[in-house]
């Protein structure tokens, strides 16, 4: 594995966006996970964002994240699915491959697995035409969905071509999920993988797993689930997985770190990740490996 | 349209009806209602149109835009500035809109937003043909038409071109075979999804393939009466500038020899080298204006067909 298969995600840093996308890139990372707020936010407007990212010469690996939309009905509905469209116009207009979208966390969405399964539907069919692919989490928090095998179910069930899976490997920790649930992943349909890590053990509760998920994570290697976290980045590999990595590291302290300091903390933990784990398998595993895996895809 | 082509029509959409609610055709397409282009040089592609066999039978009341008629297919050429300025990426013609004939437009358009299809832009709406769509590839728009017997959506906005006949009839027994879409590398899959799920669309396997390219994916409408063909860049091909658009339409012919010389005699030059050389199968013509064509496939006739094969 090498550092252009890694880039961090806008919310790991502090300060303007210019100012992020200048440490991310000065830390020797080639690409940027977007947070629309990124772009929402900006004193210049959205184009003025739009310009910088394009200026800063990053790839843009994504942008983040629509909440709360599937399952739910008639305003609440109508309402999720105008927000859903302006975030993929916003996907659109930035260059972001695809968009992250977290399994819901509404008291007002309703169990029926296939109104869940319908709606990620409709949001995949939406980001058609704008060429944008849809990747869903599960929240370890998720009222329905709160682990990757709640969220291939629906992404299973749903069988749209740009709709697919993100793992986030604090949820997936987070929650104790069996390194073999990757098993009945097809590769092609994991989209992106989310890493970080936290300081204690699973939290028990859904309360607790939010909390520390927003305010105390920290980068791979610094973290209490270094083996843990090294095995789950072996196992996707073995999986097939050629998708980006990003650095997702919600942390209060960082907030108050400069952006380089916090950047050069993400370029350490990709020293530790290769140190940690032996580089992307060599073709001929991958090959034989994704060959398989792909056997039982659509 | 002749009168048996009308009898025809509506022997088909009692087909359909008596059939309902088919799970393969969700909502009773019955065919293509028009083809539309549009573009800054109208003259031009009027005089295109006309060497391939269409007339021009009504133009729009108060804008500049055109109704082009041969046999079953019109063509609507529109000019006007808005549309061109909004749906032309050059200042080539492009295929901008495509209109299904369906049982029920209301219900077609409000099936397919239900089902996540983006709402035409209001733009599209001024043309007063009042007719629902929503966005396809590119910049182009999908049509749903409903008014095609007794009084069609021509009628009121459309005034009949002196001395025209209404129902100029098809040179070759051509008729609408399907249309090319050209699609970004790894989207074939994407759109096929967007074909099927929206407009019940089926996709075919390699052995399907008709025309004189046989390459990327074939979709077929319900019921067979249209074909849809994706087509991703080549590979190693870089360097060549592509977009995702409708890049042209395919005539069904059941003569293709017979089509392509007597078009060649109305001045219509085809490509005539390998592996693009005419054969009974089909034809392409060389690209007019800078980016229109036209492809001959070989095929009995749309509703003919359809009965065959759907």
């Amino acid at each position: 594995m090498k550092l252009e298969d890694f880039g961090m995600d806008t919310i790991t840093l502090p300060g303007p966006l210019e100012a992020k996308l200048a440490a991310i890139r000065d830390a020797g990372f080639t690409q940027v996970m977007l947070s629309a707020s990124d772009l929402a936010s900006h004193p210049g407007g959205e184009a003025a964002a739009i310009r910088a990212v394009r200026e800063s010469g990053l790839r843009v690996t994504g942008l983040q994240v629509l909440r709360d939309f599937e399952g739910l009905a008639g305003r609440l509905h109508e309402y999720k699915v105008d927000v859903a469209k302006s975030m993929l116009e916003m996907a659109q207009g930035v260059g972001a491959p695809l968009l992250l979208v977290c399994s819901t966390t509404s008291a007002h969405a309703v169990v029926d697995f296939d109104a869940q399964v319908a709606d990620l539907r409709k949001l995949a069919m939406l980001a058609v035409p704008l060429g944008v692919k849809i990747a869903y989490e599960g929240l370890s928090w998720g009222r329905f969905v709160d682990d990757l095998p709640g969220a291939w179910a629906r992404v299973r069930k749903a069988d749209r071509s740009n709709l697919g899976l993100a793992l986030d490997s604090f949820h997936f920790l987070a929650k104790e999920t069996p390194l073999d649930a990757l098993d009945d992943v097809y590769p092609n349909k994991l989209f992106f993988v989310q890493l970080s890590d936290f300081m204690w053990s699973a939290p028990p509760t859904a309360e607790e797993r939010r909390e520390t998920a927003r305010h105390l994570r920290v980068f791979p290697g610094e973290g209490a689930h270094s083996d843990a976290l090294a095995e789950l980045i072996r196992a996707l590999d073995r999986l097939g997985y050629e998708g980006d990595y990003s650095f997702e590291v919600f942390n209060d302290d960082y907030q108050q770190m400069q952006p380089a300091l916090v950047a050069e903390r993400a370029r350490r933990s990709v020293e530790w990740i290769t140190s940690h784990v032996s580089r992307r398998s060599l073709p001929v595993r991958r090959s034989t490996t994704s060959a398989v895996a792909r056997g039982h895809a659509r | 349209m002749t009168a048996s082509e009308r009898d025809r029509q509506r022997a088909g959409a009692r087909w359909v009806e008596e059939r309902l609610p088919l799970p393969s055709n969700p909502l009773g397409i019955r065919g293509i209602e028009f083809v539309e282009y549009a573009t800054r040089e109208p003259l031009a592609l009027g005089a295109l149109l006309r060497r391939m066999g269409f007339q021009e039978v009504a133009r729009h009341r108060s804008r500049e835009v055109l109704l082009f008629r041969q046999g079953g297919m019109n063509v609507i050429v529109n000019a006007h500035a808005d549309a061109v300025r909004e749906s032309a990426r050059s200042d080539a013609p492009a295929i901008v809109g495509l209109a299904f004939r369906v049982r029920d437009a209301a219900f077609a358009h409000r099936r397919a937003l239900e089902l996540g299809a983006w709402d035409m832009p209001t733009r599209a709406a001024e043309m007063e043909l009042h007719i629902p769509g929503i966005h396809g590839a590119g910049d182009s728009l999908v049509y749903f038409v409903d008014r095609v017997d007794e009084f069609s959506i021509y009628d009121v906005d459309f005034i009949r071109a002196p001395g025209a006949a209404r129902d100029p009839p098809a040179l070759f027994g051509m008729h609408w075979f399907g249309v090319v879409q050209s699609v970004f590398a790894d989207r074939t899959d994407d759109w096929i999804d967007f074909y099927t799920a929206l407009l019940g669309f089926e996709r075919l396997d390699a052995s399907h393939f008709v025309g004189v390219l046989p390459k990327g994916r074939l979709l077929r409408s319900p019921g067979g009466y249209f074909y849809l063909q994706l087509v991703e860049p080549p590979p190693g091909a870089d360097f060549v500038e592509w977009d995702e658009q409708l890049l042209r339409v395919g005539l069904g012919t059941p003569d293709v020899p017979a089509a392509v010389q007597g078009l060649g005699e109305r001045g219509i030059v085809f490509v005539d080298r390998e592996p693009l050389r005419p054969t009974e199968r089909g034809a392409l013509t060389q690209i007019y204006m800078g980016s229109v064509c036209f492809e001959l496939v070989h095929s009995d006739g749309g509703d003919a067909d359809a009965e065959k094969t759907g």
